[in-house]
């Protein structure tokens, strides 16, 4: 059966009294999330975590109240996921979540409230975005090890390939994977999405295509009005450019790029009003909408290196927080965006204070490159903890793992294997 | 359709790299008090060559690092407006995981420009016909230096070694041409000036980021007007940012480790075998020709050639491997999301560089090589031109040279430079039905020295003087 996936947003308020104690605590977790007091990795189907202290809103005294965010991409359901977590982490949540307002007091901790309170914090998704719909992260593991021993059997010096043809070389890789017990299961493509899926996809879509157009005699009456006013803010909102400090830059700098993966939080105040507010919601639906039923294979309008990434409302949809795992460092990742997809990232930031002019909400702003980066980089907040379950992995790494394993059942003609043995 | 180019106000090393004065000198310094470095400057200044004058017999650039700017006394909010790069430099933690910069090349072990030794505050590069011009100017520059104050930390000197680079390979085939400095090549390879000159349009049709200074501290109106419209005057206008990075060679280590690989199974060396993996993870044959058009064998017909492209010819890599060292610092038209495409070749147009490096120490050949080390150091001061270092040159150190993942690739990095842990590097060759992998290559380059530094243009040299 395919298995989906859940972004789980848990937000807890934290007194400013103990900021300073909850960061202490998240700096002893954050050099080994896998195996820390919340063993991360020890957890069954969880992809990505991370545990963030939101940045103060701007304005705000530093003895404000904060919120704390634990943020888990993980395979459904949601309900079993929480219940291992409290299960294998009980002391764990108890050391991050006590600095937090309505945590249970210290005698009053059992499974049972730990698992209310994370229930009771549990925040909605605007939208969230997965890779690829339906790959574990066992499938992940799984294929990873399968591709390096096919490499590994390929490597071996007693092969004479030159003048083998392909369908030879891939009957011997088969021949190779029956031979090993612990690979027993490659021998199977993973099992297409049952009717039941197929079935609750199509009604999901269904139901999302009816509201669209129960919808669209409102936008077409309202098209001219919102553009109008939608071009009068665009032209008076205020653009300031956003320059971070270096202080800033080195302090998030300073946990990138140490594996091929990194992860990015960004948090900014939405422009005020209900027309940003609406705004934002709409574009988030169609992106959420989007993002289940046609970018949900590997590819989102071009780019192929965000593993996960989701948006959440702060602050009674005050804030935003745009959350991200990714492939390759943030000016590449930036670069990516500004190249190929600058119109999706207008139409949802643009919505976020001083963003970069934009013109028909999609228009230009990002395109303004320097300006985008350095508007990124401010709104960007320090992820104190951040836990990815297959690290040395890209999505096109994954991806490509996934095809191999594909490749290994069924009929191949010689043109098809040629380009599944290009995959190794 | 581009924009003027000043070029009697950009330093000549933007427009060219002197193919004819067969030696140079870097001369890394060290400023004394300000005043007497000011005085020095404004003479340095008026004979600095300009990019309009294409010279016969010496050519003189200067450069500085941060700290040298400070030492004139450029005050820190406009120090602020050079790029976050030039000014935290190329060593600081994430730099070091950026360009590769770890183990034995890490800044430590510098011999110049690292935690460890001086500050570098400038860098004087001086160029000669030969070496008795490069010895002339040389003495009379470093006695005008040394009598204001200055002091030389270190001298980087070039050997010329023909137009080949250490390994043997012929080398500066491929360079982008500036539009609007009118040299011909084909279209893919012309590239904004604004890509490599600040105050002019890059490839996002955008000014870069450069550092303007309140007009009321440039009364004498030395500085050219912000051509964004400001009140400002422009420091970075005509100026452009240099990197500096000397890498030692291995070329013993090179090619005897060529040799094993590609030794008969009776342990005969087998030196075409051994050519062509070198030629393999270089992507070049020695003599020049891309092995994407020319896979077989090197052909002297396409020694210089440069007007090709990968996925028109060789998507698959069979010919110029995925991974090697040419496809992977510049992947032409091959970039997601649409290779061969236009849009690929202007993704790619946004991440080039101008080299204008020199080899250094005696060239080894691999024959000679193959004997043994000879215990002389040799390498390349590897130097280039970029307007916006994070996203030129750090980029192609970091997302393409330096990574495993490049192209959908697992685990190879550049096999001739890219930085690889104890265990080695990874390299695939694409082959038919199966690919070829070799393992365990070690390290064949070793960072010595490096910084970042601003060139500035004429009138922004003379205002730097006039602080």
């Amino acid at each position: 059966m395919t298995t989906r996936q859940v972004a789980i947003t848990i937000i807890a308020p934290v007194p400013g009294a103990s900021v300073d104690a909850l960061e202490a605590t998240l700096s002893r977790i954050a050099p080994d999330p896998a195996n820390g007091p919340i063993p991360f990795g020890k957890l069954e189907g969880v992809h990505f975590a991370r545990l963030v202290l939101m940045p103060n809103s701007d304005g705000a005294g530093s003895a404000s109240p904060r919120s704390l965010a634990l943020l888990l991409d993980c395979d459904a359901p949601q309900r079993t996921r929480l219940r291992q977590l409290v299960g294998a982490a009980g002391p764990g949540l108890d050391e991050v979540f006590q600095h937090c307002d309505g945590y249970p007091s210290r005698d009053a901790r059992t499974p049972e409230s730990r698992l209310a309170y994370l229930r009771a914090h549990v925040a909605p998704t605007a939208a969230c975005y997965v890779n690829t719909i339906g790959r574990t992260v066992a499938q992940v593991r799984q294929e990873s090890l399968l591709r390096e021993e096919i490499e590994q059997f390929l490597d071996r010096p007693e092969h004479e390939w030159p003048g083998k043809s392909a369908r030879q070389a891939r009957a011997a890789i088969q021949q190779f994977i029956r031979g090993r017990e612990d690979l027993r299961w490659a021998r199977k493509p993973v099992p297409a999405p049952g009717l039941l899926y197929r079935a609750r996809e199509a009604a999901h879509f269904a139901a999302g295509a009816l509201l669209l157009l129960a919808f669209s005699p409102f936008v077409v009456i309202g098209a001219l009005p919102y553009l109008f006013v939608l071009r009068q803010r665009e032209r008076s909102d205020s653009a300031r450019r956003l320059t971070p400090s270096d202080a800033h830059i080195a302090e998030l700098a300073a946990v990138e790029d140490l594996l091929p993966q990194n992860q990015f939080t960004a948090v900014g105040d939405l422009k005020p009003g209900a027309f940003r507010l609406y705004t934002a919601v709409a574009v988030l639906w169609l992106v959420n909408f989007g993002a289940r039923h046609i970018f949900n294979h590997a590819n989102l309008a071009g780019v192929k290196t965000i593993h996960a990434a989701r948006w959440v409302f702060l602050d009674g949809r005050r804030r935003m927080v745009f959350v991200s795992n990714y492939d390759g460092s943030l000016e590449n990742y930036m670069d990516d965006f500004i190249d190929k997809v600058s119109w999706g990232l207008n139409a949802v930031f643009s919505n976020g204070v001083d963003y970069p002019r934009t013109n028909w909400l999609i228009r230009d702003g990002a395109k303004d490159e320097q300006a985008f980066k350095s508007h990124i980089r401010s709104r960007q907040a320090p992820t104190q903890v951040w836990y990815t379950a297959y690290g040395h992995l890209t999505a096109l790494n994954i991806e490509n793992n996934a095809r191999i394993r594909a490749g290994l059942s069924g009929p191949m003609d010689e043109a098809a294997a040629v380009a599944w043995l290009r995959r190794l | 359709m581009a924009a003027n180019l000043e070029l009697s106000d950009i330093q000549g090393l933007v427009a060219r790299g002197y193919g004819r004065l067969r030696a140079a000198r870097l001369l890394l310094l060290v400023l004394g008090e300000p005043a007497p470095s000011r005085g020095w400057l404004a003479s340095v200044a008026a004979q600095v060559t300009t990019a309009d004058v294409d010279p016969r017999d010496t050519a003189i650039h200067l450069a500085f690092a941060p700290e040298g700017l400070r030492n004139l006394g450029l005050p820190e909010a406009v120090l602020a407006g050079f790029s976050n790069e030039f000014r935290e430099g190329m060593t600081t933690p994430h730099r070091q995981r950026v360009l590769g910069d770890f183990d034995a090349n890490a800044p430590e072990r510098w011999r110049w420009g690292g935690p460890t030794t001086p500050a570098v505050h400038a860098v004087l590069m001086l160029y000669g016909a030969s070496a008795a011009e490069l010895e002339a100017l040389a003495a009379v520059q470093v006695q005008a230096l040394e009598a204001a104050g200055l002091k030389v930390l270190a001298t980087l000197d070039a050997t010329d070694i023909g137009d080949v680079e250490p390994f043997g390979f012929r080398d500066g085939i491929s360079q982008p041409l500036l539009e609007g400095l009118g040299k011909e090549g084909p279209a893919f390879n012309v590239v904004q000036p604004g890509e490599f000159v600040l105050g002019y349009k890059n490839e996002y049709g955008l000014l870069t980021d450069r550092p303007l200074v309140p007009a009321a501290t440039d009364a004498g109106r030395i500085l050219p007007r912000d051509a964004a419209g400001s009140d400002a005057r422009d420091l970075g206008r005509n100026g452009t940012y240099l990197v500096v990075r000397q890498l030692e060679q291995d070329v013993a280590g090179f090619w005897r480790c060529l040799d094993g690989i590609t030794r008969a199974p009776d342990g005969t060396s087998r030196p075409t075998e051994r050519t062509k993996l070198a030629a393999k993870m270089v992507g070049r044959w020695p003599g020049g020709a891309p092995l994407a058009t020319s896979p077989d064998r090197d052909d002297p017909a396409q020694a210089k050639s440069n007007d090709f492209r990968y996925h028109a010819q060789d998507a698959d890599g069979l010919g110029c491997p995925i991974g090697a060292h040419v496809r992977r610092t510049n992947p032409r038209d091959s970039l997601d999301p649409n290779p061969g495409s236009d849009g690929s070749i202007a993704l790619n147009r946004r991440h080039r560089i101008l080299r204008r490096g020199r080899a250094y120490g005696p060239y080894l050949p691999a024959e000679q090589a193959l004997a043994g080390a000879d215990g002389v150091e040799r390498g390349l001061h590897f130097i280039c031109l970029a307007a916006n270092i994070a996203r030129q040159f750090e980029f192609i150190q970091h997302t393409w040279a330096n990574n495993p993942k490049f192209a959908a690739l697992y685990d190879d990095v550049d096999p001739i430079m890219g930085a690889r842990g104890p265990g080695g590097a990874t390299f695939s060759m694409p082959a038919t039905p199966v690919r070829k992998r070799v393992t365990g290559l070690p390290s064949f380059v070793t960072v010595r020295g490096g910084g970042y530094f601003f060139l500035p243009g004429i009138r922004a040299l003379r205002y730097l003087s006039s602080l």
